[in-house]
């Protein structure tokens, strides 16, 4: 093998080597631009049906801790308690959870 | 029976190595000697170095035989028969099944255009290869030689088994030795090629790459390398295997396998083997002293290869690229990609450079894989 062979050899191999990567690099860009943006899709689903359902929730009690059972006592009596219970303990009525209020004997 | 004391020492003494032995002999036993002290003292790639430099003694014990062919019905030695997986280029495509579930393409993903800085980091191979040929080697051989630029073993090794087996030993040898001279070869030309401000550049975080798209890359590369080169099939091939293995998340235990177990297996194979190649009538010529120059030679062209191709973006980006990181597109992973981190941190200690040499590096493996399934399809037959 000449020189001049050679030369043309190992200038046509880097050449190959190049094409290879940037194709590599080209394909690389694409899948990975096609795969964030059906990332982003599908974040914003979720979001956007988060904040739509916040609404509709704050407009029916505007904040929820759970079902509050009552035995023999009345719902305004129930309300007089917690309302006691939050100005002494010093907890806002909305980070106080209630599970049951019973009458005692 | 007679039994003459006398006799029976002779008869055991002529039929011992020690009458056997040849000065070239010795001398190979005192470089493998040689070897195993910078595998075990200096620390010098020993999970190869070793058992190639063992392998080197024990073929050049005589009268031992361990690599004798099969011929005539009779049995051949032990390592001609292990040496088989090197010969059908079973045991690099293996090691790369292990090295794709070890590494984590994630740096590269994460910045695509890290695979222009491997590509450029193969110009080592080409210029072994030109000045090779120019000695008088055949083009076979020069690019068996001109691989040991890609800074990749197995890839050199799988290589060279089909181009020029006859090179086998001396050109693992120079290719193992020069990988563990990295952190030693590398730095002055990096600090040689590049301007103090250059090095001192800080580079911006990698973004998070997705799991699909950690998923998709092996399979997307197989499918590109393969079609476009289907000479590189066996080493892409089984690299993106690995990856695929380790990314899927689904297949754990043959992930650790490939990854542990089986590289580690295939490795002692390999390096034995791969260094009972080295006999003395083979090794202890003037060729042998040529390879390891022109080996010396490659790994140099690559790393300005990189470097320069890393000061190229630095200036297209203006100023985004540390051209350090350039120099890790010469696929000895991870050491090509801690010595650009080091030389970072020298210049600015607050630079981290480590995942941004990161991608590089493992698009060097890729580079060097091209590299040698291009050689291939040229001189292969």
């Amino acid at each position: 093998m000449t020189i001049g062979q050679s030369l043309l050899v190992s200038v046509f191999g880097m050449a190959v080597v190049f094409a290879v990567l940037v194709a590599l690099c080209l394909l690389i860009s694409l899948f990975s631009k096609i795969v964030t943006a059906f990332g982003k899709k599908k974040a914003e689903a979720p979001q956007a049906a988060a904040v739509q359902a916040a609404p509709a929730a704050s407009q029916d009690t505007g904040f929820t801790g759970g079902q509050l059972k009552l035995y023999d006592v009345d719902e305004k009596t129930a309300a007089i308690i917690m309302a006691i219970v939050s100005h002494e303990s010093q907890i806002p009525l909305s980070e106080l959870q209630f599970k049951s209020i019973k009458a005692l004997d | 029976m007679e039994f003459s004391f006398i006799e029976t020492l002779e008869n055991i003494w002529v039929t011992s190595g020690f009458a056997n032995i040849t000065w070239q002999q010795l001398l190979m036993i005192a470089i493998s000697g040689i070897l195993i002290y910078l595998a075990i003292v200096k620390g010098f790639e020993p999970l190869l170095l070793l058992p190639i430099a063992f392998g080197m003694l024990l073929t050049n014990l005589p009268l031992a035989e361990l690599m004798l062919e099969e011929a005539d019905g009779k049995t051949g030695g032990l390592l001609y028969y292990l040496y088989l997986g090197v010969k059908k280029g079973i045991y690099p495509s293996l090691i790369f099944l292990g090295i794709g579930a070890m590494t984590d393409f994630g740096p590269l993903i994460a910045r695509p255009s890290s695979l222009f800085l491997g590509a450029a980091a193969q110009l080592g191979i080409y210029v072994a290869f030109l000045i090779a040929t120019a000695l008088g080697f055949t083009p076979q051989e020069a690019a068996s030689i001109g691989i040991i630029g890609g800074a990749d073993g197995p890839t050199a090794i799988y290589l060279t088994t089909k181009l020029a087996p006859h090179l086998l030993g001396a050109i693992a040898i120079a290719a193992y030795s020069y990988m563990a001279l990295i952190p030693m070869i590398q730095p002055p030309i990096m600090r040689l090629l590049t301007t103090k401000k250059e090095r001192e550049t800080k580079m911006e975080q990698l973004r998070e790459v997705s799991k699909l798209e950690k998923i998709m890359f092996p399979i997307v590369v197989t499918i590109l390398c393969v079609l476009l080169l289907p000479s590189v099939a066996p080493l892409i091939g089984m690299l993106m295997l690995g990856n695929l293995f380790r990314e899927s998340g689904v297949v754990e235990r043959l992930s650790q396998t490939a990854q542990n177990a089986l590289i580690n297996i295939v490795t002692i194979f390999l390096g034995v083997t791969v260094g009972a190649t080295a006999k003395a009538e083979q090794f202890l010529s003037p060729a042998t002293l040529k390879i390891i120059g022109l080996g010396l030679l490659a790994f140099c062209f690559s790393t300005v290869g990189g470097v320069l191709f890393g000061k190229l973006m630095y200036w297209i980006t203006g100023g985004k690229v540390n051209p350090l990181i350039g120099s890790a597109g010469v696929s000895a992973v991870p050491m090509a990609a801690r010595v650009s981190q080091v030389e970072g941190q020298k210049a600015n200690p607050s630079n981290f450079l480590l995942m941004h040499a990161m991608g590089p590096n493992v698009a060097g493996v890729i580079g060097s894989a091209v590299a040698a399934g291009f050689l291939l399809a040229m001189f292969g037959g």
